[in-house]
């Protein structure tokens, strides 16, 4: 640019020498200047279209060079923080390995010399994860911040002179330390897991998969894990990766796909369950234990979870239709979470053989889902329809405790209408008050909305048992998700679970 | 200690460089020649400390070669320097600031390629060494001879000739086939039409600009285009299709040559994707597709460009330091994406310094344009300017993900004997452009001092 200041700048010149010299110009030069003048002239007009496609291709430049600041200011961390990035663990080397801490201030992960110490052993084993080998949890997703140091910059200098290793930054979760051991103290010795998350954040503050390992024992966990005919699954994070038959907590989503299709005539559902067993699209469907629950509207339906209410219900369904709500709730997508997840599963399409639709209406059949998707579907109802995405880590601190970046909410999609959460939430509060839930928050000083579900496997020899809901009706504020798996077995409820866990909440 | 040492030379680099940028585009402001000369001279010692700072990363972090190293290092400042000086000492009317940083973007080029593969920087240097004493003889030809304007027409058949070659003797390489193998050796026939393709367009336009000139101008370039793109080089036919518009546009003045072309260009994009959707666009498709989403499939088709992301983030705004990063991890690092690599170790602010001082050369080429009046000349300048700029902006538009990759080197500093070879051929015009130019300037000079001194004589009379 600064090139035309200098073009424009020399025939100015020119002219000027011209005029002191014109009182006493030969007629050679007269004649001189003036071809010169022309010739200038001619070249002027030719340099016009050139000066024009320069500016074009400066603002190309320009336009790139904007571009490559923009990636670096706003999707360089999103990007290099990729687990397929295979540079950050070189660049790791020069770090310490940064900590992991609770947003209440306790340090689940550490150095000890030169290993990492978890101090709390098994109680955070998935959530906060490993950091040998493929990395999970946080100790994958929070990699990249874990391996940076934004520690004083002269300090980090002095470091580098004296060639010792600068001090990597701390990852504060969103985990609750109390919550987080009130959950996992409650599954006891039961196979299954916890989430428990704020639904208008999307904060997980609770996350608890059993059966765990001892991430300070990693080496030997891994290679038992990884032997050759090993059925060990104790490294996957149930919570997040196990998928399971939602039993009857899938009768929340076959409520509303019936209130979707049928806006006005779902208040006047009725159905008479007086038979111990009764045949929908030629399949037997009895009640859970056989029981009977008499005439049925849709909130005793779903209160009392009366099989053979959804079976009929199920019949009456558009299957494309159903196949769609389902699909905006993330049923056969991946979540929006950033760490490892399941996809949840439902099988049914138009041409599907009617004979599945009863038992997938009341949530048997092959329909999966993981305890994370599940929490996700109650805090979009909690949260007045709008889902927001799921995350663990809250924000970054130094090594001294300055904050360096704040993990702000983000919400994924607006799912349901007011009016259709405020039916659901009603529905899902009689569970609680005169349901199937009622004999476990009788006593509680808070109030509950929720969906117990019991569904069988191994041929109904065994059951896992759910509990999925939140806290409170008024101002929901809590989210818990819990599977237990042989419930049958362990004599494990999950509606227990979840009740010492918003117990703990609310203490 | 060694670390310590080349800790420090990452940021006094990035000094040098920032400094040796800022030269680049202060020059045009000096008032005297003195000044000028003092500030160029300056120039060459950053060149100089960058260069020597990084080879001396290089061979600390490669204590077993670092015999090889330092002599490496040595012949090529003993060429670099001698060039810079010599070279303007033959042609007192060459412009020293284009061949600073010629010199300088090769150096950068070795000096990359040494931490990538030393074998390859060696044949690069070879083969840039001997273009450079090869290509010294251009200015000299040029100045010589002043009718090289009236061959329009075999320019163009040649080339046209010659872009056919690769139907006879073609080697694919890369999914494009665009090379051709002579002796053993492979050589990128585009690299050079392109040259002749200017020489083709700037000469016909000092004849006539009327519109039958410019019909005539448009088959040939309409012949050129397609061989390319029949050969797959849709990068290629897109450097000499933007060429082709722009000369057109300033050889004739006229804004409406321009629009035309470019609502042509487009609807001749979208005819020939109906008609031949599958056997010409296939590759084009997958590299649209991965411009938009290469996080889909990051171990397949969107590996080179995540890798190449990974790298420019990774490095940051200082880099990760020479030979601490892992350029190597992208495939052709040392070509098409060594950008890529330059940000990663480099940092990404000494990178887009990088984009600076090749934006500074075109300014250069833009500036000799402007300032020669003979119109072949002009339009041949302009031409070259546009030329390596669209090229250096699609390489590094591409591996930045600013627009999709379309495979194409940055003149001078990206391996590849055919690209150094004519970027070199490409220079030298430049400079023998430039040349004519100063010594037309000098000659009006003269002109006018001597009517001046004739006039005072004849009043002193």
């Amino acid at each position: 640019m600064k090139k035309r200041e200098e073009t424009s700048k020399k025939p100015q010149e020119k002219r000027r020498r011209r005029k002191k010299d014109e009182q006493q110009l030969t007629p050679e030069q007269q004649a001189f200047l003036e071809r010169e003048e022309k010739i200038e002239k001619i070249n002027e007009k030719l340099n016009r279209p050139v000066l024009g496609i320069t500016y074009l291709f400066a603002f190309l430049i320009i336009g790139l060079m904007g571009y490559i600041l923009h990636f670096m200011i706003v999707e360089k961390d999103q990007v290099i923080a990729n687990a397929a990035n295979s540079r950050l663990d070189k660049y790791a080397a020069n770090v310490n390995r940064g900590d992991i801490m609770t947003s209440d201030g306790k340090v689940v992960a550490t150095n000890k010399g030169d290993n990492r110490y978890y101090p709390y052993d098994n109680l955070f084993a998935h959530a906060v994860g490993y950091s040998e080998y493929s990395k999970a949890g946080i100790e994958l997703i929070g990699t990249y911040y874990l391996s940076d140091s934004n520690a004083n910059v002269f300090e980090k200098f002095v470091n580098t002179l004296r060639e010792e290793k600068n001090e990597g930054d701390t990852v504060v979760a969103t985990l609750d330390y109390d919550l987080q051991k009130t959950a996992y103290d409650a599954l006891g010795n039961a196979d299954g897991a916890v989430v428990v998350m704020e639904p208008d954040t999307g904060k997980i503050l609770a996350m608890v998969s059993k059966p765990d390992f001892n991430p300070n024992d990693i080496d030997a966990v891994w290679e038992e894990a990884n032997r050759e005919g090993s059925e060990s699954s104790v490294l996957l994070n149930r919570a997040s990766q196990g998928l399971y038959p939602p039993g009857s907590t899938f009768k929340v989503l076959t409520t509303l796909s019936y209130m979707r299709q049928n806006p006005i005539e779902y208040k006047r559902y009725s159905y008479d369950c007086s038979l111990q067993e009764s045949i929908f699209n030629g399949v037997s469907v009895h009640c859970y234990n056989h029981k009977t629950h008499g005439e049925q509207d849709l909130s005793s339906a779903l209160a009392n979870s009366c099989n053979q209410a959804y079976a009929d219900i199920g019949t009456q369904l558009d299957v494309e239709a159903w196949r769609d709500t389902l699909e905006e709730f993330l049923f056969n997508k991946s979540l929006p979470y950033t760490d490892a997840s399941a996809t949840s599963r439902f099988y049914l399409e138009g041409d599907t053989d009617k004979g599945y639709i009863p038992q997938t209406a009341f949530g048997q059949g092959d329909t999966l889902i993981s305890p994370l998707h599940n929490a996700m579907i109650m805090a979009t109802i909690a949260n007045g329809g709008l889902m927001m995405k799921p995350y663990m880590i809250d924000s970054v601190e130094n090594y001294k405790g300055a904050r360096i970046k704040k993990f702000s909410p983000s919400s994924y999609a607006t799912l349901m209408t007011a009016r259709e959460v405020e039916i659901l939430t009603s529905y899902l509060q009689k569970v609680t008050e005169e349901g199937t839930a009622a004999d476990y928050f009788d006593s509680a000083d808070y109030r509950v909305a929720g969906k117990t579900g019991t569904a069988e496997y191994a041929n109904g020899a065994h059951d896992y048992s759910w509990f999925v809901g939140f806290s409170s009706v008024e101002h929901p504020e809590v989210v818990v998700s819990v599977l237990v798996e042989q419930s049958d077995v362990n004599g494990v409820k999950a509606t227990a679970v979840a009740r010492q866990v918003l117990d703990a909440y609310y203490q | 200690m060694a670390s310590i040492i080349m800790n420090v030379s990452k940021y006094v680099i990035l000094i040098l460089m920032a400094l040796y940028t800022l030269s680049c585009f202060t020059i045009f402001q000096a008032d005297s020649d003195g000044e000028k000369s003092r500030k160029l001279n300056k120039q060459i010692i950053y060149v100089f400390l960058i260069h020597f700072l990084s080879y001396l990363t290089l061979a600390l972090d490669d204590a077993e070669n670092i015999k090889n190293i330092v002599v490496f290092y040595g012949v090529q400042i003993f060429v670099a320097v001698l060039y810079m000086y010599i070279y303007h000492v033959i042609y007192p009317y060459s412009s020293r600031v284009i061949a600073n940083n010629m010199s300088f973007l090769l150096l950068i080029g070795y000096t990359m390629l040494t931490r990538l593969d030393f074998s390859l920087a060696k044949k690069q240097f070879i083969i840039a060494t001997a273009s450079l004493v090869l290509v010294s003889i251009i200015p000299w030809i040029m100045d010589r001879y002043k009718n090289l304007r009236r061959y329009g027409i075999a320019y163009g058949i040649i080339g046209i000739l010659a872009l056919s070659l690769v139907f006879v003797i073609g080697v694919e390489q890369y999914g494009s086939r665009n090379w051709i193998s002579l002796f053993g050796i492979t050589i990128q026939p585009s690299e050079f039409v392109k040259i002749l393709f200017v020489f083709f367009i700037a000469s016909m336009l000092s004849k006539h600009r009327d519109f039958k000139q410019v019909c005539v101008i448009t088959g040939f370039a309409g012949v050129h285009m397609a061989i390319l793109v029949l050969e797959k080089d849709l990068g290629g036919a897109l450097i000499f299709f933007v060429i082709f518009i722009f000369m057109i546009y300033v050889g004739t003045g006229k804004l409406r040559y321009l629009l035309a072309y470019i609502t042509g260009g487009v609807m001749m994009v979208l005819l020939a994707f109906v008609l031949f959707k599958d056997r010409l666009f296939d590759h084009v498709m997958i590299r649209v597709n991965v411009w938009r989403d290469p996080w889909a499939d990051i171990s397949g088709d969107g590996y080179q460009i995540t890798q190449s992301l990974f790298a420019i983030g990774s490095g940051g705004y200082f880099g990760a330091g020479l030979t601490k990063g892992s350029p190597d991890v992208i495939p052709v690092s040392e070509s098409d994406f060594i950008f890529s690599a330059i940000a990663e170790e480099f940092g990404v602010l000494f990178a887009m310094a990088l984009l600076l001082v090749c934006f500074s050369c075109f300014i250069c080429f833009i500036n000799i344009a402007m300032k020669v009046r003979n119109r072949f000349y002009k339009t041949m300048a302009f031409g070259f300017a546009i030329c390596y700029m669209f090229q250096t902006f699609l390489s590094i538009g591409g591996v930045t993900k600013f627009i999709p990759s379309t495979g194409v080197t940055i003149p001078l500093v990206s391996y590849g004997g055919s690209s150094v070879l004519s970027s070199l051929v490409m220079f030298s015009i430049m400079q023998g452009i430039s040349t004519i130019e100063n010594k037309e300037a000098k000659k009006i000079e003269e002109e006018r001092r001597n009517l001046e001194e004739a006039a005072r004589k004849a009043q002193k009379a």
